[in-house]
């Protein structure tokens, strides 16, 4: 990334942030996307030991539903108020990529911070390895936000968007989905967490960053 | 061609159901192998092909590259799915489940997925080149999961799959059977080649169509 670029990447951070701080829709349906799905999750246990492995997959399903629910608005939104030509105008597209990209990652992060801890006092599940819990938490969101702005990016132009974004989004994040589920449990008591996973895991989020960064040129600028 | 095509998939039917042993531990179930593994290695090969023709597609701008990209991932959808069934009822037969989640049933299947969103994709678009450029992209974002698949996700699962049929130590099969399964591949592969161009074919006319409304 050239340092030219970062006033730029800073610029279209703050104005998400400005918007998302004024309207406030993508951050309440994230939240409370996880916050419903966790209730039902805590509701239907009971009280109920959860198994590592299961509660692992449990924490990432609504990590991962939850996401999908802010993360696909990114351009749609700017599609539907009209505001994308002059974006296209006046943004270049690494910028518009990147700040795009940290402002969701940093959304992820919020609700990351929000529903982790809750999940663990409502689910009773126990970290035991909190290095591996934070570090994998964090590489999962940062793949999210990789494949999740250019995928919407993507659907913006589809006639059809609902569920879409989740359709496209699964099998590109599963190497990061999968590992994420297995070190999360192992984080938990239940089993290994080989340090090689977190390492596979950062090496295709990287992959992400720089396929998403590739090939957001093509999508951003008209023939 | 056609003929040629039938003459080879009559041959290896007859080599199948005639000539192959039974294999050890198998019997004669062994015979779906050589209709599961063709189909598995040009849905592999339909995914690749369409990745190859939506960077293409992205370099020169040509519609043509976005109907090739397009017919393989059609195709590649049709022969995932035989993969997807054969490979569970193989599953079934020899394992006692259809399903297990072995790490070669979970790549066919993120594969079936890929394939699944990449259609999804298209028919939620209106035809022209902003879909083929979605598309495209789409189709080269999903072929970064391949090494992950290939050499992560396995790693996840347990397995009951055998070796692949050259491994390690060499060819690891009976003569006979790696004979009639090449034969199987190539019949299977060249089934793919015709269905490719004229499915192609297809989608160019229906480009010119909408472009013409």
């Amino acid at each position: 990334m050239k340092s030219s670029l970062w006033p730029g990447i800073k610029l279209v951070f703050t104005k998400e942030f400005t918007l998302g701080l004024r309207f406030k829709a993508a951050w309440w349906a994230m939240l409370m996307f996880a916050l419903t799905t966790l209730a039902c999750v805590s509701m239907a246990l009971q009280g109920a030991p959860l198994e590592p492995k299961l509660a692992a997959a449990l924490l990432w399903i609504i990590l991962f539903f939850a996401s999908m629910a802010g993360a696909d608005r990114s351009f749609a939104d700017e599609d539907m108020a009209g505001t994308l030509p002059t974006l296209k105008l006046y943004g270049a597209a690494q910028m518009v990529l990147w700040g795009k990209l940290l402002y969701t990652g940093f959304l992820l992060l919020c609700l990351t911070v929000f529903i982790a801890p809750l999940f663990l006092l409502l689910t009773g599940a126990e970290v035991v390895l909190g290095g591996v819990f934070l570090g994998t938490l964090l590489l999962g969101t940062l793949g999210i936000s990789a494949a999740g702005t250019l995928i919407a990016a993507l659907t913006c132009g589809a006639q059809v968007k609902s569920g879409l974004f989740s359709i496209l989004m699964l099998p590109v994040i599963l190497p990061v989905f999968l590992p994420a589920i297995f070190l999360t449990a192992g984080a938990l008591g239940g089993g290994s967490a080989p340090l090689s996973y977190l390492i596979g895991m950062a090496l295709y989020d990287g992959v992400l960053l720089m396929g998403a960064s590739v090939l957001f040129d093509y999508l951003w600028y008209e023939d | 061609m056609r003929a040629i095509l039938g003459l080879l998939t009559l041959l290896v039917l007859g080599l199948v159901f005639f000539v192959v042993p039974p294999a050890e531990g198998l019997g004669y179930y062994v015979r779906l192998a050589f209709f599961h593994i063709p189909v598995a290695w040009v849905a592999v090969l339909a995914f690749f092909i369409s990745a190859f023709e939506g960077g293409r597609f992205l370099q020169k701008g040509e519609m043509m590259a976005d109907a090739k990209s397009a017919a393989a991932a059609q195709l590649g959808f049709f022969f995932v799915i035989l993969a997807t069934v054969s490979g569970a009822v193989f599953s079934k037969l020899t394992w006692g489940a259809y399903w297990n989640w072995d790490p070669r049933q979970t790549t066919i299947f993120v594969l079936l997925l890929i394939y699944g969103a990449y259609l999804t994709l298209r028919g939620a678009m209106p035809a022209g080149r902003k879909r083929a450029k979605a598309a495209a992209v789409y189709a080269l974002f999903s072929f970064l999961t391949v090494p992950f698949l290939v050499f992560i996700i396995p790693r996840l699962y347990f397995s009951l799959h055998p070796s692949p049929v050259i491994n390690g130590s060499g060819l690891a099969m009976d003569t006979v059977m790696l004979i009639v399964l090449i034969a199987a591949l190539v019949d299977v592969t060249g089934i793919f080649y015709g269905l490719y161009k004229w499915q192609v074919k297809r989608l160019l006319a229906e480009e010119v169509d909408v472009c013409a409304k």
